[in-house]
């Protein structure tokens, strides 16, 4: 537990040097020794999504990631979808179909919708609700979350 | 509704909706100070024992550790906000697997949980009461040997052993009622503890400063509860207490009592530095608190036209180990006991049972999801043994305006049958739905009913220099929306832009006394304290600006975005703003702009309607308001899984302040309720808690909660308020369960008697029954 | 901890064998979760990610696949050559927990954990698929109704790891298919059928079943296959077939499930993935 690595990581566009233990997962890397607090730990286990992250474009759990197994590769969490201090055009839609109650389950669904817009523009309602399947939200009752996606993909479309 | 109010019953994005999309939102774990130590729990391996001794020689010497803190080490207690029963660690002996017996503060969160397990602990394990039963039978072992003596708000029963609270409310002839009926259904109905799965696991920080006061920040319904709580459990006095809520990932009720705070503040004294815990899931699961399960016996009489002459409900509550809210919780499902119906002849009885278990406390509903569930399945049972549509049956016995409620009180206004027509007609609830091979489908209903205002409140108004408005209230907003809310009615009783007024971050250094954020009550109880507070600045505002536009108020008119001006014939072109007001106050005439507003709702029993003997004062409980939901669900034969397809939920609010919060309040509450009917079970075994993980313990997700929950927003105005608001926070959540049953009875002809319903539990009713 | 990432599986071999206490990660979807919950604590890690080895698919002359261990569940759902009655291993790693851990979990690591309530176990048995591991004596083929040996046990010795998976080239005709039974989407299945069925016209040529959370490990019954074989898949036929697979089976009791209710599921579950599977073929066809 003790050994520490030295590691670079690139999250958000840049290359983010650290020293962590090899057990340290990429959710706590992230928090911790990065200081990107939007990522969010609510089960550790894989099973709410309030920790979903980008790896290369892919959404996966960063609680289930080790930092040391995630060098090289693209890393986007919330904070990063933006450009310019501005809110992405998803994080927007979010604000603007008021989805977002508590929000802590939140940067988890929009970095997942984020990539399920950049593979399906315009999905159904039941493709949006099986690629969210993985985020659990105990404030909103999904309706309005599902709206947010449905609206990102017409602005997107637009 | 003028041009002033504009800001009400708009929707505008949650105030701070930008910063939690955009991640950047400071919840409690978030947090960061110079200096922090990070906390880590030991809890109990045993349900019921004594504490012999504590080694905590191998903890404090592992390196990185800081400070370890016992139940040797609490300066208060007891504390609770019924029954004063708890100490802010396990002291003398512990009472559930989970319970928190020591804590430590280390320089990370790895070595303080490493430290934590160091920790020897020495203990004389007893005989444990894990279920009512155990803990009723003869001989049981006594949880709370000095129940006797702990300060209590109600009259508890004496020599009742584990017993902590009986209740029990008569209205008419009580159970000589059913004499009069022609028809009596009876049934026992099962309830589980629901886990309030908020998604942020509970989380403190404390910090003391130079002059020896401690903040606290804390993922938390109430600042107040939270001081009052660290005040009595650690005697501290207030003045040396400041509590603040950062950003909170959800409650529902969870949160409204003490959650961290105390062993934080322990710590912080103890080792002089900042410290901060935030709970894993599983340790959130099994140290926190959830609510009541329990059994529900209940009896209806009704004459073969339909019309409801007699009601008793007996209910037992397991409580868990610690009495949180468990007398209140169960007072308020007898308070619930009767329905929104107006049955001449009650008689309701209830107990609340410690047993060593987690202990059970506030969540969305407070009692009523319980009562409700059982209450409605039986009036759709009388009704298919009458033969009557069970929305006529509900209709006709509905309660009307003017009459009065289960202990007396008058209500003021009832939506109850516009509800109940909405969502019938909303529905199509005649026309028969098609079932996919293999299912049976069904539609069902069922009756709201919750209150609106409770408990105390305070809210300042400042006017800041350049004319915007600063509220200083302590209500937390958790999710729901309370922050835009309250700012939207401030802004409407000044014409202003929401952009116009402030929601300063609660605090108990600035704000005045709130209860919390629950029971449905912030935008009703909290939004007349703001409207009082507002109206006493906008009082002082045209006062002033009489003097500078030399006129006498009557002529004066407030105008959108900050300005007054004159309201005469012919129209002078003469305009003060509120900027100008601001520093001529400042300056030169009377001094700041400050409204205050404080509220109690008290609205008395009756004894000669209802006789209630071992209740809590319910005076400050008020404002019934109604709802109806229709669920269209599907049973498929096979297996027993029911699918949600749809859902229509009418719920009179009184006015809509954010009509938008409102529909996602009654979305969220519908798919929360939803989990309870279905799936959601926390699951002991010799009271070691089964499923404490998002893995083990399921909720609804996106795949299982319908796409179309309809809403139907009914507006009644409630007199007593400047807006005529009432509560939507909990009546969405209430009348899920008993809607579901009501559809697989409907598609089925089963009348279910336990939730969650699950698969399993259909299928066994479905082969037993063929 | 240690932390290697070996760039060859014989580096990763010799890693292992060095270290008795060193596991491999695979994806880490299991593993990683073991290690947030305190319930492993491995010397050292061997990180597998870097192995180009263990990351490809080859289609075999007879037309069956090898498919390297560490390809992730959700490449596999996509990978349209799982078709015919391989499409049983593409449904059910689909069906795997939700979208993000798909990205993460990986063939190679679901395989070497064995847990029977897991999706691949019961596909691979019944698509009679053979697991094969490479270790410091050489590779060697199990196939998958021996390898997974009991609850959380497979047939892997000390120092052996999974290295593909290979898929048989099945039956012309036949389809696959996997019928999840859970409380909720992405959940542990509480019961779970897979198949691989060929019809010739009405009648029933090959069907191979397995059914998963049914016991430790995946259940097949040979003659529960017979009942059906020849068949219409008739009612009685399925009954019986069902009745067999029961009598075999022995799952737990946890709150996903009763295990008596587990076993009402089976004859109800078999009926309804034969139907869908015999419904794929006859679109097919």
């Amino acid at each position: 537990m003790s050994n520490k690595l030295d590691i670079t990581l690139q999250v958000n566009g840049e290359a983010q040097t650290l020293r962590v233990p090899p057990s340290r997962t990429l959710l706590d890397a992230l928090r911790g020794e990065l200081a990107l607090a939007g990522t969010k730990n609510a089960c550790n286990q894989g099973v709410c999504g309030a920790c979903t992250v980008l790896i290369d474009g892919l959404p996966m759990n960063a609680c289930l990631l080790l930092a040391v197994n995630v060098t090289g590769r693209d890393i986007i969490s919330v904070e990063g979808l933006g450009e310019g201090g501005e809110l992405s055009v998803m994080q927007q839609a979010f604000v603007d179909a008021g989805a977002i109650q508590c929000g802590y389950c939140m940067s988890g669904m929009i970095v997942t919708a984020t990539a399920l817009l950049a593979d399906n523009p315009a999905p159904t309602r039941e493709e949006i609700r099986a690629a969210l399947s993985g985020n659990l939200c105990r404030c909103s009752g999904y309706v309005r979350v599902v709206d947010a996606v449905q609206l990102a993909a017409e602005r997107l479309g637009q | 509704m003028s041009e002033l109010e504009s800001a009400i019953g708009k929707s505008p994005p949650r105030l701070e909706a930008g910063e939690k999309a955009g991640g950047k939102a400071l919840f409690t774990g978030d947090m960061v100070m110079p200096g922090m130590l990070h906390a880590a729990l030991l809890t109990s391996p045993y349900a019921h024992a004594r504490i012999l001794s504590y080694d905590t020689a191998a903890a404090l010497a592992l390196p990185g550790v800081k400070a370890v803190v016992t139940g040797e080490d609490i300066t208060g207690g007891p504390f609770g906000p019924v029954v004063k029963d708890e100490q802010a660690l396990a002291l003398g002996k512990v009472r559930y697997i989970g319970e928190p017996v020591a804590a430590v503060a280390a320089v990370d969160e790895a070595t303080a949980r490493l430290a934590a397990r160091l920790i020897e602990i020495e203990y004389e394990e007893l005989p444990a009461a894990t279920t009512v039963a155990a803990a009723i039978a003869d001989g049981a072992p006594l949880l709370h040997e000095e129940f006797a003596d702990y300060v209590k708000v109600y009259q508890a029963p004496e020599n009742a052993g584990n017993i902590m609270a009986r209740a029990e409310a008569v209205i008419g002839r009580g159970v000589d009622g059913f004499e009069e009926a022609d028809v009596v259904v009876e049934g026992t109905y099962e309830v589980p503890a629901q886990y309030h799965a908020y998604m942020e696991p509970v989380a403190a920080l404390a910090a003391f400063a130079p002059d020896g006061r401690v903040t606290v920040w804390s993922s938390t319904q109430s600042i107040f509860r939270t001081q009052a709580n660290l005040h009595e459990g650690l005697g501290i006095p207030m003045g040396k207490i400041r509590c603040i809520a950062p950003r909170v990932g959800g409650g529902f009720g969870g949160k409204a009592e003490a959650s961290g705070q105390l062993v934080v503040v322990m710590l912080s004294r103890k080792a002089g530095a900042p410290v901060r815990l935030v709970l894993s899931r599983d340790e959130d699961m099994t140290t926190m608190r959830a609510r009541h399960p329990g059994t529900l016996r209940i009896k209806t009489g009704a004459k073969s036209d339909g019309t409801l002459v007699a009601r008793e409900m007996e209910l037992w509550f397991d409580a868990g180990a610690f009495a949180d809210d468990s007398p209140a919780v169960m007072n308020l499902a007898l308070f619930y006991a009767r329905g929104p119906y107006a049955i001449p002849h009650v008689r309701a009885l209830g107990h609340a049972v410690y047993t060593n278990k987690l202990r059970l406390g506030a969540f969305r509903g407070f009692g009523n999801p319980q009562a409700s569930y059982a209450s409605e399945s039986q009036i759709n049972e009388i009704a298919d043994k009458l033969g009557i549509d069970p929305i006529d049956l509900r209709i006709k016995n509905a309660i009307q305006a003017g009459e009065q409620w289960l202990g007396g009180q008058r209500i003021a206004t009832s939506a109850l049958v516009e509800a109940l027509e909405a969502v019938r007609d909303a529905s199509d609830w005649s026309r028969p739905r098609q079932a996919r091979p293999g299912c049976k489908r069904g539609l069902g209903i069922s009756a709201v009913a919750h209150t609106s205002a409770f408990l105390s409140t305070g809210a300042i108004a400042r006017l800041q220099g350049d004319g915007s408005v600063i509220l200083n209230v302590a209500a937390v907003d958790i999710g729901q929306g309370s922050d835009t809310a309250l700012s939207q009615m401030c802004a409407a009783v000044l014409g202003l832009d929401i952009e116009q007024v402030t929601f300063a971050p609660p605090d108990t250094d600035s704000a005045p006394y709130d209860y919390a954020t629950a029971a449905s009550r912030v935008t009703h109880t909290v939004g007349r304290a703001v409207h009082e507070a507002t109206a006493a600045v906008r009082d002082q505002l045209l006062e002033h600006g009489a003097a500078m536009l030399e006129c006498p108020v009557e002529d004066l008119e407030l105008r959108p975005g900050g300005r007054i001006g004159v309201n005469t014939q012919p129209p002078r072109n003469a305009e003060v703003t509120f900027a100008e007001i601001a520093l001529r106050s400042i300056w030169a005439v009377g001094g700041p702009i400050t409204g205050s507003g404080s509220f109690m709702p008290n609205d008395p029993m009756d004894p000669n309607h209802t006789q209630m003997s071992g209740f809590l004062s319910l005076e400050a409980v008020s404002v019934l308001t109604f709802g109806a939901q229709v669920v269209d669900a599907e049973v498929d034969e096979t297996t027993g899984a029911i699918r949600v397809i749809e859902a229509w939920c009418a719920h009179d609010v009184g006015r809509a302040i954010n009509p938008g919060a409102v529909e996602s309040q009654i979305h969220g509450g519908f798919v929360q309720g939803m989990g309870y009917a279905l799936c959601e079970e926390m699951v002991w075994e010799d009271g070691r808690l089964v499923n404490p993980s998002f893995m083990d313990y399921k909720f609804p997700g996106s795949m299982e909660a319908p796409d179309k929950i309809h809403t139907v927003i009914l507006e009644t105005p409630e007199p007593s308020h400047p807006f005529g608001v009432k509560g939507v926070g909990e009546p969405p959540l209430v009348g899920a369960a008993p809607a579901i049953n009501s559809a697989v009875s409907a598609a089925t002809g089963l009348h279910l008697k336990q939730i969650p319903l699950t698969p399993e539990r259909v299928l066994r009713a479905l082969v037993s029954k063929s | 901890m240690e932390f290697h990432q070996p760039t060859s599986l014989d580096a990763a071999l010799v890693l292992i064998a060095a270290d008795p206490e060193a596991m491999l990660l695979a994806g880490g979807a299991t593993l990683v979760a073991m290690m947030n919950a305190e319930l492993v604590a491995p010397s050292a890690l061997v990180s597998l990610r870097a192995v180009p080895e263990l990351r490809t698919i080859d289609v075999a002359a007879d037309g069956g696949l090898r498919i390297g261990a560490m390809l992730s569940h959700a490449a596999l759902a996509a990978e349209a050559r799982l078709d015919g009655g391989n499409a049983v291993v593409r449904g059910a790693v689909a069906q795997i927990a939700h979208p993000s851990v798909r990205n993460i979990g990986t063939l190679g690591g679901a395989v070497a954990h064995g847990d029977p309530s897991s999706d691949l176990p019961a596909a691979l048995v019944a698509a009679n698929a053979v697991i094969e591991t490479a270790g410091p004596a050489g590779k060697r083929e199990i196939a998958a109704e021996e390898f997974f040996e009991d609850y959380l046990t497979t047939a892997l010795q000390e120092g052996e790891m999974v290295s593909a998976v290979l898929l048989p080239a099945q039956p012309e005709g036949a389809t696959g298919h996997y019928e999840k039974f859970a409380r909720v989407h992405g959940d542990y299945a509480t019961m779970s059928v897979a198949l691989v069925l060929a019809m010739t016209g009405a009648e029933c040529s090959f069907v191979r079943i397995a059914l998963g959370a049914a016991g430790a490990t995946p259940v097949r019954v040979a003659e529960a296959e017979a009942c059906l074989l020849g068949s219409a898949l008739d009612a009685d036929a399925v009954a019986a077939a069902g009745a067999k697979l029961v009598a075999a089976s022995d799952p737990v009791d946890d709150v996903r499930g009763s295990g008596e209710y587990r076993l009402m599921l089976v004859p109800r579950l078999l009926a309804r993935a034969l139907t869908a599977a015999q419904a794929k073929s006859e679109t097919r066809s």
